[in-house]
């Protein structure tokens, strides 16, 4: 199977053509999600949906492209300032007496996480699978940034991933 | 003359609004995004004359770029953030709790930032915001679109909250009482108000991708 079928709930209108069409009964569930052990992905559900609430997805995604040196070297300054700012919010909220600045502060720890980890997508890391985020992933393995790293954590991705040596 | 929100691209143009920019009161805020009067500036034909000077702060030496190949146990945990929702967006569930999991320990890594201050904060905002310009002339100077994306987005991104955190500095509690804080989950993008707003005025979202941040409980 190359493709499989997922189903947007938000935008789903439960019209429910995507049981009728379904050759294997995998859209038809009681959670909503469709099941990826039957689902052959033929798309007919796709296809059929009057919503547009269900898509194909690919099983294995193209290599991302290459990033410049000279890219990744600004975007890790900004991302290591940005860090310093998280972590500044952070016990500043931590530390916080007045519920405004508490709310504030964690607004802004949470909004520069939420870019920062958009910045370092856009140095190499664009997708969990990709060169990037394997070789770090086998340099954990290899080499535990810390005595306390989760390593089965690693270990348990690198599985999943289908990562090997 | 036209003024530009940089932060939403709003456009006050004076040739349709009763009042010049100039004598706008500064509680004055952008109608799209309520970032403050101090966000806009006059659009402009051409690009500034500093661009070489933006450009020039691009080079970075070789001993800085090979010490900013280590990532600090903050960017390890923003990284991790950044590929638990990649796999979040795969429908891969339990890759992503994972790297959930090294985010979290990543975090927990971080040494404490002992002098913090919002005062400090602030200025490491400001900080942050005059790296925008020499970083975006490295991903055009590469055609690295992606990249140019981000930097837009964090750029607005970071001016709203050097607004929002120097607009506390100087009204205190008093700014954020019986109003609500939301947080565009996209982007990151702050809005103080009752309700999100429509569309996020950054990334453009609808209102559901906004959450509320909540008191202590």
């Amino acid at each position: 199977m190359e493709k499989f079928a997922v189903r947007n709930v938000r935008l789903c209108t439960k019209d429910c053509l995507c049981l009728f069409v379904c050759p294997t009964g995998a859209t038809d569930t009681e959670n909503s999600v469709i099941d990826t052990d039957k689902c052959i992905g033929c798309g007919a559900c796709a296809e059929a949906c009057p919503s547009a609430a269900i898509s194909m997805v690919p099983t294995i995604y193209p290599i991302p492209l290459p990033k410049e040196d000279s890219v990744v070297t600004a975007m890790n300054r900004l991302s290591a300032k940005k860090a310093e700012e998280e972590a500044a919010a952070g016990k500043l909220a931590e530390t916080a007496d007045r519920d405004g600045l508490y709310r504030l502060m964690k607004a802004v720890e949470r909004s520069i996480r939420l870019s920062n980890a958009d910045v370092l997508r856009e140095s190499g890391y664009l997708l969990p699978q990709g060169d990037e985020a394997v070789r770090l992933l086998k340099d954990w393995l290899w080499n535990p940034p810390a005595a306390d790293f989760p390593k089965e954590t690693a270990e348990k991705l690198a599985e999943l991933m289908g990562v090997k040596d | 003359m036209k003024y530009i929100c940089q932060v939403c691209g709003y456009v006050y143009d004076e040739a349709s609004e009763a009042c010049p920019f100039d004598q706008l009161p500064d509680s004055w805020q952008c109608p799209w995004c309520k970032a403050p009067k101090t966000q806009f500036k006059p659009e402009q034909d051409e690009a500034p004359a500093d661009a070489a000077a933006d450009l020039a702060g691009a080079d970075i030496g070789a001993d800085d770029a090979d010490s900013l190949k280590q990532l600090s146990p903050g960017q390890l945990a923003a990284l991790c953030t950044n590929l638990a929702r990649g796999c979040e967006k795969q429908y891969k569930a339990e890759e992503s709790k994972l790297f959930a999991e090294l985010a979290a320990y990543f975090t927990a890594a971080v040494p404490p930032a002992e002098d913090a201050s919002v005062e400090a904060l602030a200025e490491q905002l400001q900080d942050e915001i005059s790296l925008y310009p020499a970083t975006r002339a490295a991903a055009d100077a590469a055609g690295d679109r992606g990249a140019a994306r981000a930097l837009v987005w964090g750029e607005k991104v970071s001016r709203m909250l050097s607004s929002l955190v120097t607009r506390y500095l100087e009204e205190g509690e008093a700014m954020l009482e019986g109003t609500e804080i939301w947080i565009c989950t996209a982007c990151g993008f702050v809005y103080i108000g009752e309700t999100p707003p429509e569309l996020c005025p950054v990334c453009k979202v609808p209102s559901w991708k906004f959450e509320k941040i909540e008191g202590r409980r």
